[in-house]
């Protein structure tokens, strides 16, 4: 069993080490074949992703706003500005929960490629 | 491991269900969140006036790693060319997650291969031993996923400080934007950065707490209409093939929470080697 039995070993080789010859050239070649790593988020099947997605934008806003209500609210605290720091932050936590949801959504986006069928959207050129 | 002040007080679901189901409580305990309490084993001692012990969580986390532990060392120790199945499941979970790490954070990130391996294959194995019967699921606590994620969080900055130096606060500047703009994009993208964490821990908590919680509602329902008598144990076959089908789904879930995170912390050292967007 630990004795590998790889025929495609090049001929001529002493026992052991014909499956081991030539594997420094073997790793070199499978490592140029390999294609270069693009960063592009790993697609996460077509079953459960829509929930998954749905979860994923959902925490995603939410969170953004209760760190923004929870820092005002610290700031208040500290300063004794109430409410006015948390007034602001709670506002641009929204704004944040915007961002973080285009974020995530356009990375979702480029996971997964526009089905054939997808109609095109209406031109803004079309005046009529 | 739990802090623990006093006697174990009823927490606030406990009170809400207890509500919701109080009827039922008091004929018969079937409480859906039975499943998350933690148990003292035996106390670790007092540090500063809190008490630690070890809990039924702690057990698990122990168990988990010692079974992802043997998993991944005890069919690789003898390093065979041809491998075995056990071997073959530990080298494809390496190259999956190697993969991930390659694709997503970029070639740099490969020194936090570790990291990612850890915490997915941690993740992973406790939500699947958590489904076992009498188990504990540790990621249902928000406490457990949130200190993962701040680890990861930590990293993040630690990490994008000690390469970029001042370069790191370009995170926050988006280039291109006009100086009119500028003090308002800059503190919503500190707060989309803060959120991160956050977002990160309560994805995989929100998951794990409301699939177990379904699962025994709907386990709940199979013994309560079994217990009406005839026609309901007729009844009883619709929630049961519910919770038989929500337990495969849960299995599911439990992977792909793993998964997320795992590409979600490649997502954020990403950030962390190349902080201009």
């Amino acid at each position: 069993m630990a004795n590998p039995r790889d025929t495609k070993s090049p001929e001529g080789g002493d026992g052991d080490r014909s499956a081991t010859g030539d594997l420094a050239a073997r790793i070199a070649r499978a490592k140029a074949a390999r294609p270069q790593p693009i960063a592009q988020p790993v697609d996460v099947g077509p079953g459960v992703s829509a929930a998954n997605r749905a979860f994923r934008l959902a925490s995603e806003f939410v969170a953004a706003i209760i760190v923004g209500a929870g820092i005002g609210y610290g700031i208040d605290a500290l300063f004794g500005t109430r409410p006015w720091a948390m007034v602001i932050l709670l506002l641009l936590g929204f704004a944040a929960g915007v961002v973080n949801v285009v974020r995530s959504s356009a990375e979702l986006n480029a996971a997964t490629a526009v089905p054939p069928d997808t109609p095109a959207a209406p031109d803004d050129d079309d005046d009529d | 491991m739990r802090v623990q002040t006093g006697r174990v007080e009823p927490t606030f679901l406990d009170v809400l269900v207890a509500k919701e189901w109080g009827f039922r409580l008091a004929e018969k305990p079937i409480e859906p969140i039975h499943q998350f309490q933690i148990h003292d084993y035996f106390p670790l001692g007092k540090i500063g006036g809190v008490h630690f012990a070890f809990t039924n969580s702690a057990l698990l986390m122990v168990i988990t790693v010692l079974v992802v532990s043997f998993v991944l060392l005890a069919p690789t120790g003898a390093r065979r060319l041809v491998p075995t199945r056990g071997q073959l499941v530990a080298e494809q979970l390496f190259g999956f997650v190697s993969n991930m790490v390659e694709s997503t954070a970029g070639h740099d990130a490969m020194k936090f291969f570790p990291l990612v391996f850890t915490l997915f294959t941690f993740i992973l194995a406790s939500n699947w031993l958590g489904m076992l019967p009498y188990s504990f699921t540790v990621s249902s606590h928000l406490i457990v996923t949130a200190c993962l994620a701040v680890l990861v969080f930590l990293t993040v900055i630690i990490y994008g400080f000690a390469r970029n130096g001042l370069k790191f606060f370009k995170l926050f500047v988006p280039s291109g934007i006009p100086w009119f703009i500028i003090w308002l994009v800059v503190p919503i993208e500190i707060i989309s950065f803060l959120s991160r964490p956050v977002s990160h821990s309560l994805r995989l908590w929100g998951n794990m707490l409301a699939g177990h919680i379904v699962l025994k509602v709907f386990g709940g329902m199979v013994v309560g209409l079994a217990s009406i008598g005839a026609l309901g144990a007729i009844a009883a076959v619709l929630p049961l093939g519910m919770a038989v089908a929500l337990t495969g789904l849960e299995i599911l879930v439990g992977g792909l929470q793993a998964f997320v995170f795992a590409v979600l912390t490649c997502v954020y050292l990403h950030d962390a080697i190349h902080p201009g967007h």
